[in-house]
């Protein structure tokens, strides 16, 4: 296997082990931050000196090093991470197999988009060893606090504009790879859903991410070249006026921010949807429920996400006229998730359902999505807003989305593809218990949060707002956390030790293991380079589960 | 081998290099949109604002603007010739973005020299920040243009003839910028 390849196999498994990388390291960040939560004050145990005096004395953590832990867990996990692995990883992977494709629309840019990503990447997590450290104004670099930060913030300005050329490219190679390439017979409303949701996905990362680079470019222009986009006039820092022109706008920073950041929910979430949907149908050996209604709902959602951006922005103090507006559009966007879960959930009514790992994992999805996206309604809505905003509730809110939501689903795909790359089987026990481990510590982890929300305690504060009179109800909730944060951080001890152990030893399998109706079955596991021996033809649609009066259950989609 | 590189697929209509371009763009125009918008948004709540026919060099701007046209019309005029004539095209084509980026460096350096830069206020932050993007789109399209002239002889000329269509949307997209930079800085 060479390191520069322009086999899409090759990139999607180079994302998968890069964004895993980067997914072990946002949580080691969390662990310390939820140490320090749970015990502030108190020497980290073991590693305590390995960080430098700068960054935590004699065991204690400071605050400027909480800050940056915190930042980098977000940014890590969202643009390293997870939109890697769902994107990079999953749709390189596997969208040209379930199309019948022999590779990527543009194979060699595609090989760039991923060396960008890397590079990219280093660059924002070189941030740690820059004087003054990582960035630390959070995930979203809110100005003016941003622009005055240390230099760990034009790392990760510059960081993010290479990551948005990388994420540029990979979205109009999977778009045209839908278009151009598919096999056959294989007409739009037969592509498998998860394929769906990659093609609106890419979409969003196409239209969405731009405005975010732009803006990046605007930062960047105030921190390096004296200018003042987003410094107001008469800014005092440090007891001493900050020598700037101003006349900007931090506000202005927040729009062009979650702009790109509203729809990047739902490509974190889409992607999510399109595993679980076909895990589902595999499990439940059932046709989808409401296929179209479903794909008809991934297009929609796309489209509004662009329109909902300022519900993030209530406090801002816009007129009541612009936040109905956007507690309109909010409430409207929920409708076509809703949609989407309640089909993947009829979907399970009276079928047999083969408990595997991956349907585990996506069985779960359904109800801890639920609990994300319910909790974000009063988010949505200007009144509870308020209240809520930048308590624990609204981190409580998208971890459900995303840590037991989306993380899930990226799971149960592993588990579910890992036949396809390899050839073999992942060991069944060991996921088991890499399930359970990661339900209960997540669910310990993220439902206290709710509940530290709701009484009112800010998610910003290093001690945990240990000081204030209101939080006391709720302080002991911190340690429970911790040793949730323990169990989980166990739980995928499980997981890395199956991965690389199946990779050598895991039992072979059959060529279909999972008796599974779609296109990337149709070939080889590992399947060679160009992917099908003879191009497929496509006479079905997707999900031919148990068709009445066949003698199996399942009828390949290629199958005349 | 990958299909549709050449040949136009007969249900979508396009080849993929023509839906990627097409698709590249629509991001382009989310990128220069989010920019326009924010001069916008920070021009009315500006309380006072230049003129730029007093603080720029307008007929550096006509001159821009006249090359840099021309340059578009070239490339443009390069999709529908010959191959052998479009490659000659495209060079002259590239003079003169060349020649673009040699008087927009002789207007930079002396408005630099004059005091003028992006510190001063958000007219200079804002125009600093859309010329330089712009002539860093500019840049990339010399690159692709080279790319299409000397990679020719290997892909053959049904694939330059696409890559030359696909090069001529994208300086007719970096032209529009200009144009509208142009009039939102140079004539108000």
């Amino acid at each position: 296997m060479r390191i520069i390849s322009t086999d899409h196999k090759v990139i999607g498994l180079q994302y998968l082990f890069t964004s895993l990388t980067f997914l072990l390291l946002g949580f080691a960040l969390i662990v310390l931050v939820r140490w320090q939560l749970a015990y502030p004050a108190q020497p980290i145990p073991l590693i305590g000196g390995l960080f430098g005096e700068s960054n935590v004395v004699q065991g204690v953590m400071l605050p400027e090093f909480y800050t940056q832990l915190s930042a980098m867990h977000g940014t890590i996990m969202v643009f390293l991470a997870v939109v890697p692995l769902a994107v990079g990883a999953f749709g390189n992977y596997l969208v040209p197999l379930m199309i019948g494709a022999p590779d990527m629309a543009f194979p060699r840019l595609n090989a760039l988009s991923y060396w960008l990503y890397l590079a990219g990447g280093i660059v924002m997590v070189t941030g740690f060893v820059l004087p003054g450290g990582a960035a630390s104004s959070g995930w979203t670099s809110y100005p003016p606090l941003a622009d005055i930060a240390s230099a760990g913030q034009t790392a990760w300005l510059v960081g993010m504009f290479v990551l948005i050329v990388s994420s540029l490219l990979g979205a109009i190679n999977i778009i045209v790879t839908i278009m151009q390439l598919r096999a056959p017979g294989l007409t739009m409303m037969r592509l498998p859903f998860f394929v769906w949701a990659q093609l609106v996905t890419s979409f969003l990362l196409l239209l969405a991410f731009p405005p975010l680079q732009g803006a990046a470019v605007l930062q960047l222009m105030d921190r390096l070249a004296g200018t003042s986009f987003f410094l107001p006039s008469g800014l005092v820092v440090s007891g001493a006026p900050l020598r700037a022109t101003g006349g900007g706008s931090p506000i202005l920073w927040q729009h062009l921010f979650w702009f790109l950041a509203h729809p990047e929910v739902y490509v974190l979430i889409l992607p999510a949807f399109g595993i679980v949907a076909e895990v589902i149908a595999n499990a439940t050996r059932k046709p989808l429920w409401g296929y179209r209604a479903m794909v008809g709902s991934a297009l929609f959602m796309g489209s509004m996400s662009f329109i909902v951006w300022a519900h993030h922005m209530f406090l801002t103090g816009m007129g009541p006229t612009m936040s109905a507006f956007f507690q309109v559009t909010t409430m409207i966007i929920s409708v076509p998730s809703v949609i989407i879960v309640s089909s993947l959930l009829i979907s399970l009514y009276g079928g047999s359902i083969r408990f595997t790992v991956p349907a585990l994992f996506a069985l779960a999805f359904l109800p801890m999505f639920g609990i994300g996206g319910l909790t974000g309604l009063p988010l949505g809505l200007a009144a509870s807003d308020i209240p809520l905003h930048d308590t624990y509730y609204v981190v409580g809110h998208f971890h459900y989305i995303v840590a037991p939501g989306t993380l899930f689903a990226l799971f149960a795909g592993i588990y579910y593809w890992f036949p396809k790359v390899t050839g073999r089987m992942m060991n069944p026990r060991l996921g088991t218990l890499h399930f359970w481990g990661s339900f209960i510590g997540m669910n310990g982890i993220f439902l206290p949060m709710l509940i530290e929300g709701l009484a009112g305690v800010n998610r910003r504060l290093y001690d945990g707002g240990r000081t204030y009179a209101f939080t006391q109800p709720v302080i002991h909730l911190y340690s429970g956390q911790w040793w949730s944060t323990v169990l989980l951080g166990a739980a995928q001890l499980f997981f890395i030790v199956n991965l690389v152990w199946s990779l050598a030893r895991g039992k072979r399998t059959a060529e279909n293991p999972w008796q599974s109706t779609t296109l990337e079955w149709a070939t080889t596991s590992p399947p060679p380079h160009e992917n099908f021996p003879t191009p497929p033809r496509v006479h079905r649609g997707p999900y031919d589960y148990s068709p009445p009066g066949a003698a199996i259950d399942f009828l390949p989609q290629h199958q005349p | 081998m990958i299909p549709y590189t050449v040949e136009r697929r007969a249900d979508t209509g396009v080849t993929n290099v023509r839906l990627g371009i097409w698709l590249f763009l629509a991001s382009e125009v989310m990128l220069f949109g989010a920019l326009f918008s924010s001069y916008a948004l920070l021009r009315v709540s500006a309380p006072a604002w230049p003129h730029g026919l007093e603080v720029l060099g307008v007929w550096f701007g006509v001159t821009h603007t006249i090359v840099l046209s021309l340059m578009t019309a070239l490339v443009l005029r390069a999709r529908s010739a010959p191959a052998g004539q479009a490659r000659t095209l495209l060079a002259a084509g590239s003079f003169l973005a060349i020649v673009f980026l040699v008087t927009k460096g002789v207007e930079w350096r002396g408005e630099i020299a004059q005091g003028l830069v992006p510190s001063v206020n958000t007219f200079f932050a804002m125009y600093y920040t859309l010329t330089g993007l712009h002539a860093l789109h500019v840049v990339c399209g010399l690159v692709a243009n080279a790319w299409a002239v000397l990679g020719a002889r290997r892909v053959g000329d049904a694939m330059t003839a696409g890559r030359i269509y696909s090069i001529g949307l994208y300086w007719a997209l970096v032209d529009l910028v200009w144009l509208a930079i142009f009039l939102l800085f140079y004539l108000t």
